[in-house]
């Protein structure tokens, strides 16, 4: 396997310069590019971040709430009867939810999904106003299979946590670590297909539907 | 070599007339062809900054090519430092050992794939099938081409080759004895019955295999983009991750990867962003309540590595996007599986000579009008078709094209340095052709020009040559 | 001028529309004999070294030249753009080819843009669709030239064509070694041309014309398929490409 390795690493080596490795030197010099890595060229926009966002969110067929911390219980319980489900869900974590106190009128669990979850409340960790897109992180107490096996997926969005671009997404994830987590999934819209007739066609193998409530005052 | 040269032209020919005739393929093609176009259009007109993000896009991914070694070293270390292993394969075989054994290993019966063109280029398949293991492609387009034991014809959309009608027949022969007996046929069910189908084996997984449309040196994760949704439940569920990935696949850091996702998308579907785009790195950490226990890289070369440096280095900027199939007129006239392997269209006319062998592909370099409007929609700007002529001198000056073709040529090339001889010359077929073809206006055969009048008329030249007419008034004036 | 092979033998009218065209435009044409093709066959199937035999023919033609106009974008773009990139590497002839190469136009753009002409009074009355040809398009950006120039002419009208920038599907030699494919290209493209409801193709390359009439007859279609520059120049009386010739012009 190392032969393998060196191997290939030699012929990139051979093909690119001398055939000699790599000085240390050069490799610190790469790593602070990586280091010192700028947001480049970026599609600029004058909207204001929340509007952008709500409408790109729309736009990739995912629907949306403006409420307030104190009501989340009571907006998705109503979400979920509007289609018909139980006040029953799979719920992840993150601030505001974690601050959250649910009544005994609800189920929740706090645990990945499975193949006949219905429902699962997540929260994101920032959401980028350029493309409508969350950005949900794994950790101990967010298992990322809530994002993709229920059949209805809704996300709390603190309204403060909406940003303009992607590179300022990924500055959120740097700053607190989450980038060395498992995993940071990006979602834009509900999961969808156009491998049947090039016809886009919702609910392919991730939820059929992603309805947003955004916390305006968490 | 010229036996297996000729017999290989013969079969693209073949394979290319089939394609041609068949028609339900002709009838698939003809669907998608203009949305993808239109809708990528519909995306950049709405994006000013498009062409400077390409350049960008283009500069990140040569620069990454020029400290490949280096950036392979960072993003392995990353990768380690996550919990996961990084395996190196130079060639498809190697690769499909190492990946057969990560599934021994875990003894795994069922393998759930996410879309994959590596592992097409490696057929894996085959070798994990062979070992005992039921290997369930879960993209549906893929899915669909699995059923069909056919293999993609188009790199981001695997079944477009496929009807309605066929995917209807496919779907109800092989989900029939799961118990799905009615017969579906609209969209909306047969998207539904492959839902169910498949999460069922989403959920008992042993090994997910997945691609990655791309490597991030600085946090060692492989990046996923889908619309289904597959590639997560392939990633997140069992108890192994295998990633594989060719070896141009990094990109420095995650402000790099920014910029080569706003030009992906849009390329590719015309969507702004995919619905799902996903970064994994590593196995679960402790106390994650779910995630695979092991996570492993398998870096392929198969021939990549030979390409830097020298003249077709751009190929490997290549991030797969499709948008060279969708607006090339051959690709749209014959589909993918012409092409007779794993990559089709401008990029695999490139490319499968390169990885595959010179004499293996040559009908593909040629088989193109240079139109170019390859190179003009390649969001990392790579000159697709500059690259098939590359391909053409390079046959040439290694004598792999035919020798009555080369005879002809550098006979009618003689010619043409010789002007003066060259409009004597021509002036006597000229004066046949045009008696021949002026009734009707062209003619509708003429030996020599191949089949073209098979067609086509192939419109009556001039009775006397412009250079003659203007020698002569010249003369009178 | 640079007449281009494909005029010379196919449809020497193009030429002569060329030269009435400049020459209306005070120009003073001249027309070396020493020409034959620009080389595209040769470079397209890769044989370099016949190419640059033939280049240094053309180069050496026009070297006396004030400009060097072509009446085809595809042979315009060889003189421009592929001759300079063959002589590279060529100490002697690097610097001729691109003194050829800065001073050679595409008929079309060399009236609009270096000329800025009004055409004299000159009528088509037809419903036209432009063809653009793909080397004049992606490699000289020709796209506007040719519409300012037909927008001059008294009752003509444009249509343009629904995913105009596809390739019509010659590409020269492409064309008689892959005859079922170019076919299938072309045969999509005349479906497109004849969505638009006009009753005349025009472009600037006569392989492209000849590609889209030869279909066109075959199909049994009686739209009219003329060179740009027949046109603008008002020789549009004759038959138009691939038409049969009536009894007294014969």
């Amino acid at each position: 396997m190392n032969r393998a390795r060196d191997q290939i690493l030699g012929t990139i080596r051979k093909s690119l310069a001398d055939g000699e490795p790599r000085t240390t030197a050069r490799l610190e010099e790469l790593r602070s590019r990586i280091q010192n890595s700028r947001p480049q060229v970026q599609p600029e926009f004058d909207d204001e971040l929340l509007a952008r966002f709500c409408q790109k969110h729309v736009a990739v067929h995912g629907t949306y709430e403006r409420i307030s911390a104190k009501d989340i219980e009571s907006a998705v319980v109503k979400h979920l009867a509007s289609i018909g489900l139980d006040a029953q869900w799979h719920l992840g974590s993150g601030p505001v939810l974690d601050a959250t106190q649910w009544t005994d009128k609800v189920f929740v669990y706090r645990k990945g999904a499975d193949r006949d979850t219905k429902a699962a409340l997540s929260e994101a960790v920032a959401a980028v106003a350029e493309t409508g897109t969350l950005v949900m992180c794994s950790g101990p107490t967010v298992p990322p299979s809530q994002n993709y096996l229920p059949d209805d997926h809704l996300v709390v969005v603190d309204r403060r946590r909406i940003v303009r671009h992607m590179e300022d997404a990924w500055a959120i994830l740097r700053e607190s670590g989450a980038t060395r987590g498992r995993a940071i999934n990006l979602i834009t819209g509900p999961s969808k297909t156009g491998d049947i007739e090039q016809t886009i066609q919702y609910g392919a193998h991730g939820p059929r539907r992603l309805h947003l409530l955004i916390v305006e005052d968490a | 070599m010229s036996v297996s040269t000729a017999s290989h032209r013969v079969e693209f020919q073949d394979r290319a007339k089939q394609a041609l005739q068949d028609v339900s393929l002709q009838r698939a093609l003809a669907k998608a062809r203009g949305g993808f176009v239109d809708h990528r259009q519909e995306a950049i007109d709405a994006l000013p900054e498009f062409d400077a993000i390409r350049d960008a896009a283009r500069d990140i991914k040569n620069h990454v090519l020029a400290n490949l070694d280096g950036y392979l070293e960072l993003y392995e270390q990353q990768v380690i430092e996550n919990g996961g292993q990084v395996h190196w394969a130079r060639d498809a075989e190697e690769a499909c050992q190492i990946i057969a054994g990560i599934c021994k290993d875990a003894q795994a019966k069922t393998v759930t794939k996410g879309k994959s063109m590596v592992s097409e280029e490696m057929h894996l398949n085959p070798v994990l099938e062979a070992a005992g293991m039921t290997v369930v492609e879960t993209d549906l387009g893929e899915y669909i081409v699995q059923l069909a034991g056919e293999t993609p014809s188009h790199i981001i959309a695997p079944a477009v080759h496929k009807t309605r009608e066929q995917i209807t027949d496919l779907f109800h022969e092989h989900h029939s004895p799961l118990g799905y007996t009615d017969r579906v046929t609209q969209r909306e069910a047969l998207v539904n019955e492959a839902r169910s189908v498949l999460r069922e084996r989403f959920v008992t997984a042993d090994v997910g295999i997945t691609g990655a449309n791309f490597l991030v040196a600085e946090t060692g994760a492989n990046v996923i983009v889908t619309n289904e949704g597959n590639g997560d439940l392939t990633s997140c569920l069992p108890r192994v991750h295998i990633v594989t990935a060719g070896i141009e696949k990094i990109v420095p850091s995650l402000d790099d990867l920014a910029v080569l996702l706003r030009v992906l998308a849009r390329s590719a579907t015309g969507q702004e962003f995919s619905a799902y785009t996903s970064l994994y790195s590593g196995p679960r950490r402790p106390g994650d309540m779910e995630g695979p226990e092991a996570y492993h890289v398998v870096l392929l070369d198969n021939g990549r590595s030979r390409l830097l440096g020298g003249q077709y280095q751009a190929m490997l900027r290549c991030i797969r996007c499709g948008a060279c199939l969708n607006h090339c007129p051959v690709y749209g006239s014959i589909g993918g599986h012409a092409y007779g392997w794993v990559y089709s269209g401008p990029m695999g006319s490139v490319l499968t000579p390169l990885l595959n062998g010179f004499d293996q592909s040559l009908d593909l370099p040629n088989a193109c009008t240079l139109n170019g409007r390859c190179k003009e929609v390649c969001p990392v700007r790579i000159p697709l078709s500059d690259l098939l002529l590359k391909h053409r001198v390079e046959q040439h000056e290694r004598r792999l094209s035919s020798g009555f073709g080369r005879f002809l040529l550098g006979a009618w090339a003689w010619l043409a340095c010789r002007p003066r001889l060259y409009q004597g010359v021509m002036a006597l077929p000229l004066r046949v052709m045009h008696m021949l073809g002026r009734r009707r206006g062209g003619l509708t055969w003429l030996p020599g020009v191949g089949g073209w009048t098979g067609s086509r008329d192939f419109p009556a030249p001039a009775r006397r040559s412009f250079m003659r007419q203007w020698q002569s008034r010249k003369v009178r004036s | 001028m640079f007449v281009t092979c494909l005029a010379d033998l196919m449809r020497p009218q193009v030429a002569f529309a060329a030269v009435a065209l400049l020459e209306r435009a005070g120009c003073r044409v001249r027309v070396p004999r020493e020409q034959s093709c620009c080389g595209q066959p040769a470079l397209n199937s890769g044989d370099r070294a016949s190419t640059m035999n033939i280049a240094k023919g053309v180069i050496r033609a026009f070297s006396g030249d004030d400009y060097v106009v072509v009446p085809s974008g595809s042979c315009a773009d060889t003189l421009i753009n592929k001759y300079p990139d063959l002589f590279r590497h060529d100490v002697k002839w690097a610097g001729r080819a691109q003194d050829l190469a800065d001073k050679t136009f595409e008929l079309t753009t060399f009236l609009v843009e270096q000329l800025g002409v009004e055409l004299e009074q000159v009528s088509y009355p037809g419903v036209c669709a432009y063809h653009d040809s793909c080397s004049g398009l992606r490699e000289l950006a020709i796209h506007q030239q040719p519409r300012a120039l037909l927008q001059q002419v008294e009752g003509l009208s444009l249509r343009e064509l629904d995913d105009g920038s596809a390739c019509c599907g010659f590409g020269g030699l492409f064309s008689v070694k892959y005859p079922d494919l170019s076919g299938r290209i072309v045969s999509d493209k005349c479906d497109q041309i004849a969505q638009t409801e006009a009753d005349t193709v025009l472009g600037g390359d006569l392989g492209c014309l000849l590609n889209i009439a030869g279909r066109l007859r075959r199909e049994g279609s009686d739209l009219k398929v003329f060179h740009v520059a027949e046109v603008l120049a008002g020789m549009t009386d004759g038959p138009a490409i691939g038409e049969a010739e009536s009894e007294d012009t014969a």
